[in-house]
């Protein structure tokens, strides 16, 4: 069994460049909810970079009152909103279109698990604003983290832990899980409707 | 002759015209004019942490009282229980368990504190020795060396007293009583929170060096009466759905709805496990979730819902509107699918009427844009 074979064939047969980067897309692709996806995504490069930006100037920066900090603060604040926006429009679209149907359900496990990563780096974003948001929610939540039995890796109330975790460990799954779940949309292409059904039954095609 | 295993399925269906990279670039424009724009109209809020100083200052009797709780070992934190210590005299009081299930214990005490030592026995030590105060020297040696039961005594006589205590031009007035060194200690403790000299007492007690990188001491100092005092006229306690909104006007963190919800409701915010027993229901309910595709019943439930139909109605009109079944090899199923009074399905799983046999006559199709995948 040769390794390095059987990765360049499913490679080479899943990802091809007419799947990566489409031209054309069924007819059916041709609604609002497809857009929610993409949007996700654009908002996730603003978090990135303006939390990039903020970190290379250090937690103090961001929070010493200058004009320039805190209109990164800001727009990383707007630029979380959005993605929670958009990605939970893109989930519950999903959703009510079944899209985990005909070998897809990676697609849909790899999505959820992402949404799941962006609400702890979320949580922990908003501990990292050294304000008192974060200085009420770090102690009412500590019980619950730690009732849960998770005082064994995480202190809460320890923001050097809370701040690593934000900016390097949590961001790095998440890019990691976005990606993937991202070739495996391109993989395997957009799920297809259901099928038509009676049109005397309240069919689909209605 | 070498087999394909993978099939790209949605190519039996009429392609349209698409630009991909077109696409990410307007939308990412859209979405930069949104955020970028909302963060310079509106900004982001912003309440500065309350510190030890500002809360000896607005709640002075509640500042010693969390003080003579700390030295007592009655207190919150002082007898909380892993992961911060062994609890009021080694039973944990606010150690959360489901019956004899409680993972918060297997890890002993990793963050430990003994919050008479850590909170007021040595800020208290290095504030006289700093300054020189020989009575608080002698108060805190005749603390330390009394018996316990006679600690506990004067402790519980100003834990007492500190309940009809008064504030006189910002001094706590104590009715006179037994209180051994207590009182004067405490009124130390008060002054250096005051000073604002206390945080970075407990602060140099969980950081191993001058970097500060960890705020426990300081945070569980305020945790108790101190926040919630504050946090409730902001309306941010937990059963005001406080962790779900920001200030003011700003949006919160909204997508932790579910999670919030349980602390409105009973039995999450009536048992005392209540904060586990949210962490595991929603630990359920992210796995339900996420294995969704597998669970027979809810991963046919939007089919049933419907909302498809309106997702892609261009879709289902075209079919219609076309006559997709004139050209259809299976046009007998075909047809019965759009006409028949019944629910049919071809028994291939392929579908009857967009197979891609005949899709040169599909709406929305363009010529030499049509793929088929056998």
């Amino acid at each position: 069994m040769n390794w390095t074979r059987i990765i360049r064939t499913r490679v080479s047969e899943k990802l091809t460049w007419d799947n990566l980067l489409p031209s054309e897309q069924p007819v059916y692709v041709s609604s609002l909810v497809y857009s929610f996806g993409v949007f996700t995504l654009s908002s996730l490069v603003f978090c990135i970079a303006s939390g990039v930006i903020m970190a290379s100037k250090g937690a103090v920066w961001y929070q010493s009152g200058s004009e320039v900090a805190m209109y990164f603060r800001a727009v990383h604040f707007w630029s979380v909103q959005a993605f929670f926006f958009f990605m939970t429009m893109h989930l519950v679209g999903q959703f009510f279109m079944g899209s985990w149907r005909e070998g897809r359900a990676l697609t849909w496990v790899l999505g959820a698990l992402s949404f799941g990563v962006s609400v702890v780096e979320g949580f922990t974003g908003y501990l990292s604003r050294g304000d008192f948001f974060s200085q009420w929610n770090q102690v009412q939540s500590k019980d619950a983290f730690n009732g849960a039995g998770m005082d064994g890796f995480l202190n809460i109330l320890n923001n050097g832990q809370v701040y690593g975790l934000h900016i390097a460990v949590l961001p790095l799954i998440l890019i990691l899980l976005v990606g993937w779940h991202l070739v495996a949309v391109r993989a395997k292409g957009v799920v297809p409707p259901y099928q038509a059904r009676a049109l005397g039954k309240g069919g689909d095609q209605r | 002759m070498k087999t394909l295993v993978f099939r790209r399925d949605t190519l039996r269906f009429p392609q349209r015209d698409f630009d991909m990279v077109k696409e990410g670039v307007l939308s990412l424009s859209v979405a930069g004019v949104l955020i970028l724009g909302s963060a310079a109209l509106f900004g982001a809020p912003f309440r500065p942490a309350v510190t030890n100083k500002e809360a000896a200052l607005s709640q002075p009797v509640v500042v010693m009282q969390t003080a003579l709780g700390d030295l007592d070992g009655q207190g919150a934190i002082a007898s909380y229980g892993p992961p911060y210590n062994n609890g009021w005299h080694g039973v944990a009081q606010s150690t959360q368990a489901i019956g004899p299930f409680a993972p918060e214990t297997w890890w002993g005490t990793p963050y430990a504190i003994h919050t008479a030592n850590a909170d007021v026995l040595q800020p208290l030590g290095m504030l006289a020795t700093a300054s020189g105060n020989q009575t608080l020297s002698a108060a805190l040696k005749t603390y330390e060396r009394a018996p316990y039961g006679q600690q506990q005594q004067w402790d519980q006589n100003l834990s007492t007293a500190l309940g009809k205590a008064r504030v006189q031009g910002g001094q706590v007035v104590i009715p006179p009583g037994q209180y051994g060194p207590v009182a004067l200690m405490m009124k130390d403790e008060l002054a250096l929170a005051k000073s604002g000299l206390l945080s970075g007492a407990l602060d140099r007690e969980t950081n191993a060096g001058p970097y500060r990188w960890n705020v426990q001491n300081d945070l569980l100092f305020l945790q108790g009466a101190v926040l919630t005092n504050m946090a409730g006229q902001i309306n941010m306690q937990g059963g005001q759905w406080g962790i779900n909104h920001d200030e003011q006007a700003y949006p919160g963190p909204w997508w932790l709805t579910p999670y919030t919800a349980l602390y409105q409701m009973p039995p999450w915010n009536t048992l005392p496990n209540g904060d586990q027993l949210a962490a595991y229901t929603m630990g359920l309910m992210f796995g339900l979730l996420v294995v969704l595709p597998f669970i027979p019943g809810l991963n046919k439930l939007p089919r049933v819902m419907g909302v498809h139909r309106l997702i892609w109605r261009d879709w289902y009109r075209k079919l219609e509107s076309s006559d997709a079944c004139v050209e259809c090899p299976l046009r007998a199923t075909c047809r019965q699918e759009f006409r028949a009074g019944v629910d049919v399905a071809p028994a291939s799983g392929v579908p009857a009427c967009y197979s891609g046999r005949d899709s040169q006559d599909m709406p929305g199709n363009t010529p030499g844009g049509v793929l088929h995948a056998g």
